[in-house]
């Protein structure tokens, strides 16, 4: 009986672990200082992409901030593919990547 | 007999041009239901942290990020076999519509 509640209390810190991945705490006023690499084609309105195809740019002010580290994430590992995001995406620890959405899904500056 | 020969060369070349399918942002509300589901009926409330806002962001980079899902270039659970059902007039239509939209995304420098 109390090996079958130690399991089950178990079996809730294992459950409760994965629903919530430690997830860096962004600062958007770190972020602001970590644009250099983004701003140059997501900060100028109408920017397009040369390579490999030509499309405008994502708009990423106002951006929900946790599909923002989702795609940085996607770029590191390869889930997305864009040789360019892949390089600078590769270069961002976790809070980078959570210090960038912070700043950027502020649209109200 | 000339007549002909050039009626059926326009022709041709009509369909050529046609290749390339005109974006119907009317059409593209029809097919939304289903984004809508996951992206918020305005396409700029997502019901879910890592899910983006879509209202205003660029037609062609939506077009791309569609393409590359349906290709599997884009790898994610949800939106790769989203993708697979639409075709290429879906396409156009549906980021022709969520590009119509205004929300809360802009450009950020």
């Amino acid at each position: 009986m109390k090996f079958r509640s130690l399991a089950i209390a178990g079996l809730f810190a294992v459950s409760a672990s994965v629903a919530v991945p430690l997830l860096a705490e962004g600062d958007p006023a770190a972020g602001k200082n970590k644009t250099a690499m983004c701003a140059g084609c997501h900060g100028i309105p109408g920017f397009r992409t040369a390579y490999p195809e030509i499309y405008q740019v994502p708009k990423l002010g106002g951006q929900n901030p946790g599909y923002i580290v989702a795609a940085l994430k996607a770029y590191k590992t390869g889930a997305r593919n864009h040789a360019t995001m892949k390089a600078i995406a590769s270069s961002l620890t976790e809070q980078d990547m959570a210090d960038l959405a912070a700043y950027y899904a502020d649209a109200s500056k | 007999m000339n007549k002909l020969l050039i009626a059926i060369i326009a022709g041709a070349g009509f369909a050529t041009a046609g290749d390339a399918v005109a974006a119907d942002a009317a059409a593209g509300k029809e097919k939304s239901q289903l984004c809508a589901a996951c992206h918020g009926p305005d396409g700029n409330s997502p019901m879910m942290p890592e899910y983006p806002k879509l209202a205003g962001q660029p037609a062609d980079y939506l077009e791309k990020a569609l393409r590359d899902y349906k290709k599997g270039a884009r790898k994610n659970p949800m939106m790769m076999p989203t993708a697979q059902g639409l075709s290429k007039q879906d396409i156009k239509d549906l980021a022709a519509y969520y590009a119509s939209l205004k929300g809360d995304l802009k450009v950020k420098y």
